[in-house]
Formats: C-alpha cells, sequence, structure tokens
C-alpha cells in the first residue's frame, strides 16, 4: 500500500508557526528566568530560581504583586457589576438607549493612552478640574453634599472637605498620592472597562427568552428582584464567566494608564505587573528578571483560564 | 370555581388591531379550546386572560372579581407554554417546586440559610415536597426529577411544564399550543392524556391551537377565532355540523370542506352545476355558495342518476379513508371526495367517476359567507 506524505505538508506549517512564534517565545522566556542573562550581555549564568526567589522577598516585588492583586480586584467586580446594571437599564429603555450605548462605549474605543492624558490633566493637584472644582465649593453646597454633611451623624466641621478647606485647600493629590494612586488608576480602569462589559451583557441579555419571564410571573414572582435571581442572573451566567474571564486577563494587563500617570510610583504603590515587566525588561536591560515576572504573568493567566474551565464552565452551562 | 368573562375586549398593537370587541364566557370545569389560524389573535386573547398583556379596551372577570389591574402573579392562573419555558438552570424537581416556593414561602423565608431559621418553614417545606411528590406521580416524571430540562426529550418536557402548571392547583389552566413542539404521534397520545387529566381535575381549561383536531377533540367547547373576532363558540359537533359562516365551515375539518357556486331561484329551489337540493331556502333569488364536506359525498365508477361527472386527479390514501381530488368536467370547480379504501381501490388518478351526494347534508352560505337556513332547518 502506498501511503502519502502530504499531510505532513498540510499539517507542518501551521504547527511550525505555531512553534516559532507562539511556544518557543514562552519557553525562551521561561529559559532566560533561570539564569542571569541581560540583553547585550556576550554570556550568562544559570542561577536557578535566584530571580523568584527575589520577586517573592524584594519588597519593590511584594508590591507589584500587592499593586497587580488590588487593581485586579477592585477592577473587575465594579466594572462587571456596573457593566450589568447599565445593561440592564439600557434594556429597560425605550429610546435613547443607543445614545448611551454609544456613550458608555467611548472609553472601550478610544484609545487609553489618550485618555489617560486627559485623566492626568484632570486630576492634576492644583490645576486639575477636580480639585478646583471641590477648592471652589468650599462652605457651598458642594460641601455640603460631597462632604456627607446630610447624613445625621457627621459632624459638618470634622468632614474630610471641611478639613481640606480650612487647610488651604488641601485635596487629595490623587495621582500623586500613595495613599490615593492605586485607587484612582482603579478608579479609570473601571471607568474604562465596564462599557466593554456592558456590551457583552447586553448581548446576553437579548438572547433570554421573553417567555421566561412570563413563566416567572405567572409562578409568583413578583418583584423585579425575584425574575432577576429565578431568570436573569442564571441565564446570564455563561455571559457573566465570559466577562469575568475577560476583565480579569485585561486588569492584569494594564500598562497604558500606569506608564502615563505614575510610571509606577508614587513608591511602587501602582507598581503593576506589566509595568514592571516593562521597566525591568526593556528600560533597565535586566532581561531575565523581566521574564521571572513574564513567568509568573503567564502562570496567573494559565491558572485562571484553567479554573474557568473546568471548575465554573460545568456550572452555568445547562 | 373557575369562572372566567371577557367582555368587549379589544386590544390593538399600534395601528394593528388584533381583537375586536370580543366576548366570551368560560364556565367552571369547561375544557375550551380557542382555535383559528395563525395570526387571529388567539394568543393575545390568552395573554390578556393571563395578565401577561393589557387589553386597550375591555374588561376580564375571574370568578366574577374585574381583574383588570391584578397582576398576572396575583391571578391565580397557571400556564403552559409553547416553548414549555422551564427554567433550564434548575431541576425538574426545583421547576416544579417554583410557583410553590414563590407563593407559600415569606420573602424571609426565601433567603438562603437564613431562612431556615424560621420555625414554620420546616412545615411548609413538607407540605411543598408532598405535592410535588404528588403531581410528579399523576405524571408519571417521578424518576426525571432530578435531571435538568436540557436532558428530557420533548415529551417528557411537556410533562414537566404541565407539572409545573398543576402543582399549584390554580383556579384555570391557559395552555398556549402546548403541543406544537411534539412529534405527530406523541401529539396524538397527549391529546388522549390531556383530555383524561382535564377529567380528573375538574378545572377550567382554556387551550390556544391552530390545529383544528385537537380543537374538535379535547374540547368541551370551541371558540373559532378569524381576524380578531370570535366567529362561533359552540361544542365541536356544532361547530362542525352547524358552521355559523362559510370560513368557519372552511376552517373546521380536514381536508377542507368543497365550496360549489350555486343560484336560488324564486321558488327557494337551490341550483348548482347540473343538480339541485331537496330543500329549498328560505331566501329567494340570489346567487350562494354551496358547502358539502367531503365524507358527505359518494364516489363510484358507475353512472347513476343526479351525479356530478369529473376526472379524479389526486388520491390520498390515509389508510382508512381514502380523499380523491376531483376536477368537474366542464367546469372549472375541484372536488374533495371520501371513499373507504375497499369500495375505491379501482379508481386511480385519471379515472372518470360519478360523484353522488348524501341527503340533507349540504350548507348554504350567501356571497359573504353568512349561513343561510333551508326552510326545513326550523
Amino acid at each position: 500500500m502506498h501511503y502519502s506524505r502530504a499531510h505532513i505538508w498540510f499539517v507542518g506549517p501551521a504547527v511550525l508557526l505555531m512553534f516559532v512564534i507562539l511556544i518557543f517565545p514562552i519557553l525562551l522566556a521561561g529559559g532566560i528566568s533561570f539564569t542571569n542573562y541581560n540583553l547585550g550581555n556576550p554570556s550568562f549564568d544559570w542561577i536557578g530560581l535566584e530571580n523568584y526567589d527575589k520577586m517573592f522577598s524584594r519588597k519593590t516585588y511584594i508590591k507589584m504583586i500587592w499593586a497587580t492583586a488590588t487593581y485586579v480586584l477592585i477592577v473587575v467586580p465594579f466594572s462587571v457589576v456596573i457593566g450589568l446594571c447599565a445593561a440592564m437599564l439600557l434594556n429597560s429603555l425605550r429610546f435613547g438607549a443607543d445614545i448611551y450605548k454609544t456613550i458608555f462605549f467611548l472609553p472601550v474605543m478610544a484609545t487609553l493612552l489618550a485618555m489617560a492624558i486627559a485623566w492626568e490633566f484632570t486630576l492634576h493637584p492644583t490645576m486639575g478640574l477636580v480639585n478646583s472644582f471641590l477648592a471652589n465649593g468650599c462652605g457651598g453646597m458642594r460641601e455640603f453634599v460631597l462632604g456627607f454633611h446630610w447624613l445625621p451623624w457627621v459632624n459638618s466641621n470634622a468632614s474630610w472637605y471641611h478639613i481640606a478647606c480650612e487647610n488651604n485647600n488641601d485635596f487629595p493629590f490623587w495621582l500623586k498620592d500613595r495613599g490615593y494612586a492605586i485607587w484612582t488608576v482603579c478608579f479609570i480602569g473601571v471607568w474604562q472597562a465596564f462599557g466593554f462589559n456592558m456590551v457583552l451583557y447586553l448581548a446576553g441579555l437579548t438572547s433570554i427568552p421573553r417567555e421566561l419571564y412570563h413563566a416567572a410571573e405567572m409562578d409568583g414572582a413578583k418583584s423585579t428582584w425575584e425574575q432577576f435571581k429565578l431568570v436573569t442572573w442564571p441565564m446570564l451566567g455563561p455571559t457573566t464567566l465570559f466577562v469575568i474571564t475577560i476583565t480579569t486577563i485585561r486588569s492584569f494587563q494594564v500598562f497604558d494608564t500606569i506608564e502615563v500617570l505614575t510610571k509606577g510610583g508614587p513608591s511602587k504603590s501602582t507598581y503593576v505587573m506589566m509595568y514592571a515587566i516593562f521597566e525591568k525588561a526593556i528600560q533597565q536591560n535586566l532581561t531575565s528578571i523581566g521574564a521571572a515576572i513574564t513567568v509568573v504573568f503567564i502562570a496567573f493567566v494559565i491558572l485562571l483560564t484553567f479554573f474557568q474551565r473546568y471548575v465554573i464552565e460545568k456550572r452555568v452551562h445547562y | 370555581m373557575g369562572t372566567i368573562k371577557l367582555q368587549n375586549i379589544n386590544k390593538s398593537f399600534g395601528k394593528t388591531e388584533v381583537l375586536n370587541d370580543l366576548n366570551l364566557e368560560i364556565k367552571d370545569g369547561e375544557f375550551l379550546t380557542l382555535v383559528g389560524p395563525s395570526g387571529c389573535g388567539k394568543s393575545t386573547l390568552l395573554r390578556i386572560i393571563a395578565g401577561l398583556e393589557q387589553q386597550t379596551s375591555g374588561d376580564v372577570f375571574i370568578d366574577n372579581k374585574n381583574v383588570n389591574k391584578t397582576r398576572a402573579s396575583e391571578r391565580d392562573l397557571a400556564m403552559v407554554f409553547q416553548s414549555y419555558a422551564l427554567y433550564p438552570h434548575l431541576t425538574v424537581r426545583r421547576n416544579l417546586e417554583t410557583p410553590l416556593r414563590l407563593r407559600d414561602y415569606s420573602g424571609l423565608e426565601r433567603i438562603p440559610l437564613l431562612g431556615n431559621l424560621f420555625p414554620n418553614k420546616k412545615n411548609k417545606t413538607k407540605k411543598i415536597q408532598d405535592l410535588v411528590h404528588k403531581t410528579s406521580e399523576t405524571l408519571k416524571i417521578t424518576e426525571l426529577l432530578d435531571r435538568k430540562p436540557g436532558q428530557l426529550s420533548g415529551g417528557q418536557r411537556q410533562r414537566a411544564a404541565l407539572g409545573r402548571a398543576m402543582v399549584r392547583e390554580p383556579v384555570a389552566f391557559l395552555m398556549d399550543e402546548p403541543l406544537s413542539n411534539l412529534d405527530a404521534a406523541l401529539r396524538v397520545h397527549m391529546r388522549s392524556e390531556l383530555s383524561e387529566l382535564h377529567a380528573n381535575l375538574k378545572t377550567t381549561f382554556i387551550y390556544v391551537t391552530h390545529d383544528q383536531a385537537e380543537a374538535l377533540t379535547m374540547s368541551t367547547r370551541m371558540a373559532v377565532m378569524i381576524d380578531g373576532k370570535l366567529l362561533q363558540l359552540d361544542t365541536p359537533q356544532q361547530v362542525y355540523d352547524n358552521p355559523s359562516s362559510l370560513s368557519v365551515a372552511q376552517f373546521v375539518g380536514s381536508p377542507k370542506i368543497n365550496t360549489i357556486k350555486g343560484s336560488i331561484n324564486s321558488d327557494g329551489t337551490v341550483k348548482f352545476l347540473n343538480l339541485e337540493l331537496h330543500r329549498t331556502s328560505s331566501i329567494k333569488n340570489t346567487n350562494v355558495i354551496i358547502g358539502i364536506r367531503p365524507e358527505h359525498l359518494e364516489i363510484s365508477k358507475d353512472h347513476a342518476d343526479n351525479s356530478i361527472e369529473g376526472v379524479v386527479s389526486y388520491r390520498e390514501n390515509l389508510g382508512s379513508d381514502m380523499f380523491f381530488h376531483i376536477e368537474i368536467s366542464g367546469d372549472n370547480e375541484k372536488l374533495i371526495a371520501r371513499g373507504t379504501p375497499q369500495l375505491t381501490s379501482s379508481i386511480s388518478i385519471g379515472s372518470k367517476v360519478f360523484v353522488k351526494r348524501l341527503k340533507g347534508e349540504a350548507l348554504l352560505f350567501d356571497q359573504s359567507g353568512s349561513r343561510i337556513k333551508f326552510t326545513s332547518d326550523n
């Protein structure tokens, strides 16, 4: 019998390309992470796990993991919940939904870099829109509302707003303050991400059969909340899973805002992984440590994907 | 009790009028079928009764109480949907429990974990489980209780949906073409099962279908709707034998009733083709349409007096019955006649045949489609 070797020619190029441009670089990064190789060096030594050891013991890298975790854990839940709420609100609108969709989706379409520059101006400690808005409001309505003076238990002379006004308009420096920077970056992250989630949820909502809501109504689910619990939320399960996975991976990858707004500072409070890789491997030519961070980063993402694939997927598909 | 009364119901979507001044009274324990061609507004009417749709004007009464402003969830009706609309993420058991949980537990008792602290919840849970068990036994779905709807066949899903409606013992069941997603054999089987269920439960059933066979086989009374109007409300036999108009006569019965143009002369004699009817009409001197059902025609190859001559153009063999499509010689009209396979086996396509009609079975309609009575009808 004559065997043709044609199949090798069909499969070969694809396999080769996959190895050269996808798998090989990852393996290379893995290999480099066990050396002390720096770009431009003529030679290198194997140093085993030293790079990883550094990562989990040196303060800088602890801060890196801390900043990344904070960013992911804030941006994912907030952008998912806000995205879902926005989608449900838009879904209930009879007209005007398209306008809102466009507005909410704008931050997704625009380049984050340009948006980050706009945010930098807005949040500038002295000249920025936010702080001048706050400063001009001292003693007025803005102080009453934003200082929570309307809550009975807030002492209007001790509110954060009042104190800031007293101290010569000492409002937060937002991106320049260690205590605020990561939260401000998170806020921008949520602002940027929720529009995308909203669009995914809108698609998910339209695929829920209307008869299920009617069945729920006939079964006695009177309130919107009961119908949400009985129909909307379970039926959105697959969408939610996808939205969470995508948002988590994208949050791990945050870079543009950090590069433009904080450069990882102040005192490494916004030193997220992607920025760390960029700084070490590209700016400082410390290729090996950059490779080690990359490996940890990829491990995180793969772990997450597996978790999604094998643990949660079974629960959301019926 | 389960009486439902509809008074002057109108419904329009924008400029399209779907229901037009509809009045209907449904008796307690009745199996009422709303039947009509698709787009006649029967599903809309059912949804108005359910409260899922608001009528443009008119009143709905359930047990003599006006429910215009009552929400669907508070009308105490149960509905079986065409697509079954089972909750896909819940097991059949949970699907059946849902209407009971939503009604019997208070809001606080439904809170996960914390809800179990309420002393009454245990009793209620026991009651719910008993009811679900009882219903599943009636419908023979006990062994399916722990499966999810996705793992069930069409017929099993249908039963589960029925179970979810039954478990609560509602005032009336509303069914929106529940059998249309089943295969033909199962559909016929479920007809008898639904009738049986109705006989056991003695609850009011309101059943929407476009299939006149379902309406004829199951209902106590059937309401024929065409173009948003209720044309006739009567027992299936009456609707079949004594249709109020040509459209009802044409809709009910398969194959369709034969219609032939004819005329009435001055003494009330009805003439058509080369024949005349035995009975005389109460109206005189007009053109009419004569309706004769296929089973009221006799077909044979032998020449007979007072018969219509024609050629067989198509033969439908249903096993028990044989339907012949006949082109009438020297005329553009077509007839369908029923024969028994034994007696008509020699008649094939292209055969020349003679069609005789049975006495006293023809129906008369005027040009607009309304019934004309024979003088002997009263």
